[in-house]
C-alpha cells in the first residue's frame, strides 16, 4: 500500500535515530508497590527520584507502579533493576528471587497496627471479644495496615478468617475507619498513626475511638496494637549491576528528604518481618500451609494410630486367614491322601476278603475237583491204554484208533476247561463290568458245580429262562456268588434222607432287572442263622469260615441288587439275588 | 446155560463209559454200557456169565442200591465198584455190600483188566459150575429111587456086597443098579461118581 511506506520509513529512521543519538541516558527502572494507585506512588517517591537523578546523573530513573502480583512478575522476569516495596512482600520476593535491600526508608509512619472499634462499644473490651464480629481490614496483602494485626490476633488464638466476619475494604485505607465509625464494622485494623492523622485533619475525634488491644514502643508515637516492623525497603535484584547499586545505596543514603517527608537509611533487619511470615504461614513460608508428613503425623497421631491399628489388624487378620488356609489346605490334603489311602486298603482288603472266600469256596471244592478233573483223566487213561493194546496185539483199525485219539484230546480240553474256570476262580483280579447273561453265567456255574451236587447225592435241576435282559456286572463274581448259594445248599442237606433231596437254580426276569433262586430242601434256619445269615464270620459249618454270603451279599449290592433268604413251605430255603439290568447305553 | 462173558460198564458219565469200553474190547472182552442202575437191572439176565463194572456214585440209584437189588436177587454176578479219589468209606461199604473189588480212579488199567478177567472166568465158572450142578440134580431126577440109593452108597465107597446087605437086595440086583446108575449119571468110575454127587450137594 502506498500509505503504508512512507510510515515505515519514518519509524525506520526514528528509530535508527534514536540509536544513533548521541549518549542517551541510561534508564533505571524501580518498580513501586502502588497500592494507592499509580499517581499517587509516582508523587509519593518523587522525592527519591529527583534525588537519585541528581546523584546519578547521565541516569534516567523511571518508576514503575505494580501491585503485588506485578511485583512478582517483573523480579521474576528481570524488568525492573530495583524495588520498593512492603516489608511482607520484600521478605517474599527475597527468598523467592533473591532481591536484597539496600536501603530502609526512614521516618515514615511506623510499620505497625492498630485495632480498634467505636469508643462506645461496651461489648467489645478486648481481643477476645471479637469472636464472630464482623472485622474490616484494608487489603489482605497490606503487611501494616492488615498482616500485622493478623499476626496479633494469631497470637491470641484468633484466626480472622474463621473466628471473625472479615472484611477488606481495599485501599485507601481510610475506608475502614470510616466503616468502624459507621458502625458497618464492628472492629477493624489500620495502619498506625492513621487515626492521628486522620484526626489532625479533622476527619476523626480520636475520642470516638477506643483500641481494643495496646502495644507500647518507646519510637512511636501513635497509638498501637502491634509490634513494630521496619519500613519499606529499597531493594535491588540479583541480576542488578552491583556498581550502580552501590551508587544508589549511597544516594540514597545521602539523600535528604523535604520535610515531613521520609528518607532513606541503613538497610534494617527483616527478621521479624520472617517471623511474622512464618507464624502466619504466607510468603515464603506459605508452603507451611500446606502440613508436614510431620504435622500431620503430629496433629492426627492418635487417628493414624487407630489406622495403622486397623491396617495391622487387617494385616494380621488376612496373613492369619491365609495361614488358616494354608493349614486346611493342608489338612484337607492330607485328609484326601489318608482317604485315599485308606480306600485303597479297603480296596485291597476287599480284594484279599474276596481272594480268601474264594479260597475256602475253592478248599471246600477241592474234594469235588479232584473227582471233575478224574473223569477226563481217567478216561484218557482207558482211550490211551486200549489203543497201546491193539496196537501190541496188532488188531488195529485205522478209523477206530484215529476216533479214539480225538476223544482223548476231547477229554483233555474237558480237563483243561475245568482248570480254566478254577484258575479264573481263584486268581486275584479287579472287577470287569460288562454286560452278561445272568442265565448263561448261572448255566456255566452248575456246570461247574454239577459234580460236587453229584457226590452229595443231591440231584440239580435247571429252570433257567431264555432272553433275559443283560446285566451289566463282573460275571465271575456273581458266579462267585452263584457257587457259593449251590454249596451252602447241598451242604444244608446232608441229613435230609437222600430221596427228598433236591436242589433248584432259576433264573428268571424281575421288574427293572433279574433274578436267581437256589432252593434246597435242608434243614432251613435256625433263629440264630436268620438273624445272622449274612454277618462276616458267623457260619453254621464247623470247617467254614464263614466269609461266604457276606462276600455274596456285597457283591450283589455292589452290583445294584438285592440278596436275601425266604423259607420254603414245606423244608428248606431259597437264597434269591436280585439284579438290575444294564442301562442302555445312550448313543 | 451159558453165554459169552459179558462186562457190564454201568457209569453216568459218557466219557467213562466210552473208554472203558474201548479198553476192555482191547482184550477181547464184550462189553454192554449203561448209564444209569436202573437202565441196567431192567436188561440183567443172571444167567450171564460177566462181570459188573460199577460207579459207585451215581445219582439216582446209586451204585450200593444196585448192589443191594442184585444181592436180593440172589444174583452171583460179580461187582467190581469204581471209587472216586479218596473215597475210601464209600469202598469199604461197597466191599461189604459185596463186591469183590473196588479200583480207584485214574485206574491202573493193568490191574482193572486183571480183575475184571478174574471176575470174568470166576463168573464164568461159577455159572459153568452151576450149570453142571443142575444137570447133575436132572440126571439123579431121572434115576429110579433104588437107583438113587444105591449111586449114594456107591458114592460113599461102599462095596456092592454091604450095599446089598444094607439095602436087603442081592449083591447081583446091586450089580445091576449100580451099572444103571452110572449110565444114566454118566460117571465112568465111582470117583466120578461121588464127585457128581458132591457137587449136586452144592445146590442143597
Amino acid at each position: 500500500m502506498r500509505s503504508l511506506r512512507p510510515f515505515i520509513v519514518l519509524l525506520l529512521w526514528l528509530v535508527a535515530g534514536v540509536a544513533v543519538a548521541a549518549p542517551a541516558p541510561q534508564v533505571v527502572t524501580i518498580g513501586v508497590l502502588a497500592f494507592l494507585g499509580a499517581e499517587r506512588s509516582l508523587s509519593e517517591w518523587a522525592p527519591t527520584r529527583a534525588a537519585l537523578e541528581r546523584a546519578l546523573p547521565g541516569h534516567s530513573f523511571e518508576l514503575i507502579p505494580l501491585d503485588i502480583a506485578g511485583t512478582r512478575r517483573a523480579v521474576a522476569n528481570g524488568d525492573i533493576d530495583f524495588l520498593i516495596t512492603n516489608p511482607g512482600n520484600y521478605v517474599e520476593l527475597e527468598a523467592a528471587y533473591g532481591v536484597s535491600r539496600i536501603a530502609t526508608l526512614d521516618g515514615g509512619d511506623a510499620v505497625a497496627s492498630v485495632i480498634f472499634t467505636r469508643a462506645d462499644r461496651a461489648d467489645l473490651g478486648g481481643l477476645d471479644d471479637l469472636k464472630g464480629a464482623s472485622f474490616m481490614a484494608v487489603d489482605r496483602n497490606a503487611f501494616g495496615g492488615f498482616q500485622v494485626a493478623w499476626r496479633e490476633l494469631v497470637d491470641r488464638r484468633i484466626d480472622p478468617f474463621t473466628d471473625l466476619r472479615l472484611r477488606f475494604s481495599g485501599f485507601p485505607m481510610d475506608q475502614v475507619v470510616q466503616a468502624v465509625g459507621e458502625g458497618s464494622a464492628d472492629a477493624g485494623a489500620v495502619r498506625a498513626c492513621l487515626l492521628e492523622r486522620m484526626a489532625a485533619e479533622g476527619r476523626i475525634r480520636l475520642a470516638d475511638f477506643k483500641l481494643l488491644h495496646q502495644a507500647r514502643s518507646p519510637e512511636v508515637d501513635c497509638l498501637l496494637s502491634s509490634r513494630v516492623y521496619p519500613d519499606w525497603p529499597f531493594a535491588k535484584l540479583a541480576g542488578t549491576p552491583p556498581a550502580l547499586a552501590k551508587q544508589v545505596a549511597t544516594a540514597l543514603l545521602a539523600m535528604e528528604p523535604p520535610a515531613g517527608q521520609p528518607g532513606w537509611t541503613v538497610p534494617l533487619d527483616y527478621q521479624s518481618v520472617h517471623e511474622l511470615m512464618r507464624t502466619l504461614q504466607i510468603g515464603p513460608y506459605a508452603e507451611l500451609g500446606q502440613p508436614t508428613l510431620v504435622q500431620l503425623l503430629r496433629r492426627y497421631w492418635h487417628w493414624l494410630l487407630v489406622v495403622a491399628a486397623g491396617l495391622a489388624w487387617g494385616a494380621i487378620h488376612l496373613w492369619r486367614v491365609e495361614h488358616l488356609v494354608r493349614l486346611r489346605t493342608a489338612e484337607l490334603e492330607l485328609a484326601l491322601a489318608e482317604r485315599q489311602r485308606a480306600e485303597e486298603r479297603e480296596r485291597l482288603q476287599r480284594q484279599e476278603m474276596d481272594h480268601v472266600s474264594r479260597l475256602s469256596i475253592l478248599g471246600e471244592m477241592a474234594g469235588n475237583l479232584a473227582h471233575e478233573l478224574n473223569q477226563p483223566l481217567a478216561a484218557i487213561t482207558n482211550y490211551a491204554d486200549g489203543c497201546a493194546l491193539r496196537l501190541e496185539k496188532g488188531s488195529v483199525q485205522r478209523d477206530e484208533l484215529l476216533d479214539t485219539t480225538h476223544r482223548i484230546a476231547e477229554q483233555a480240553k474237558r480237563a483243561g476247561r475245568i482248570i480254566q474256570r478254577i484258575r479264573s476262580f481263584v486268581r486275584k483280579r479287579d472287577s470287569v463290568r460288562v454286560p452278561f447273561d445272568l442265565s448263561e453265567a448261572v448255566r456255566e456255574a452248575a456246570d461247574f458245580f454239577e459234580g460236587q451236587a453229584r457226590r452229595r447225592g443231591v440231584p440239580m435241576t435247571l429252570r433257567l429262562e431264555e432272553g433275559l435282559p443283560p446285566v451289566d456286572g463282573d460275571r465271575i463274581q456273581v458266579q462267585q456268588v452263584v457257587l457259593n448259594l449251590l454249596q451252602n445248599a447241598v451242604e444244608a442237606m446232608d441229613d435230609t434222607p437222600p430221596r427228598q433231596r433236591a436242589l433248584r437254580v432259576t433264573t428268571l426276569r424281575r421288574p427293572g432287572g433279574v433274578a436267581v433262586w437256589v432252593e434246597d430242601r435242608g434243614c432251613g434256619l435256625s433263629a440264630a442263622a436268620r438273624d445272622k445269615l449274612f454277618e462276616p464270620y458267623f457260619t453254621t459249618k464247623p470247617e467254614g469260615i464263614g466269609l461266604g454270603l457276606a462276600l455274596s451279599r456285597s457283591i450283589i449290592e455292589a452290583h445294584g441288587g438285592r440278596l436275601w433268604a425266604d423259607e420254603n413251605d414245606d423244608r428248606g430255603i431259597t437264597m434269591k439275588a436280585t439284579l438290575p439290568a444294564a442301562q442302555e447305553k445312550h448313543g | 446155560m451159558t453165554g459169552e462173558p459179558t462186562v457190564f460198564v454201568v457209569d453216568d458219565d459218557e466219557a467213562m463209559r466210552d473208554s472203558l469200553q474201548w479198553l476192555l474190547r482191547s482184550v477181547g472182552l464184550a462189553v454192554d454200557c449203561f448209564a444209569s442202575a436202573e437202565a441196567f437191572l431192567a436188561a440183567y439176565d443172571p444167567r450171564r456169565p460177566g462181570c459188573l463194572v460199577l460207579d459207585v456214585r451215581m445219582p439216582g440209584m446209586s451204585g450200593l442200591e444196585l448192589q443191594q437189588r442184585l444181592a436180593d436177587q440172589g444174583s452171583a454176578l460179580p461187582v467190581i465198584v469204581i471209587t472216586g479219589h479218596g473215597d475210601v468209606p464209600m469202598a469199604v461199604r461197597a466191599m461189604k455190600a459185596g463186591a469183590i473189588d473196588f479200583i480207584e480212579k485214574p485206574f491202573n488199567n493193568q490191574a482193572l483188566l486183571e480183575r475184571v478177567g478174574a471176575a470174568v472166568r470166576a463168573s464164568t465158572a461159577s455159572l459153568a459150575e452151576q450149570a453142571q450142578a443142575r444137570e447133575i440134580r436132572a440126571r439123579l431126577e431121572a434115576l429110579t429111587p433104588r437107583e438113587r440109593e444105591v449111586a449114594w452108597a456107591v458114592a460113599a465107597g461102599k462095596q456092592n456086597k454091604a450095599i446089598a446087605f444094607e439095602l436087603g437086595i442081592s449083591p447081583k440086583t446091586v450089580e445091576v443098579h449100580r451099572h444103571n446108575a452110572m449110565e444114566k449119571m454118566g460117571a465112568a468110575t465111582a470117583a466120578d461118581l461121588a464127585r457128581m454127587l458132591t457137587l449136586s450137594g452144592r445146590l442143597e
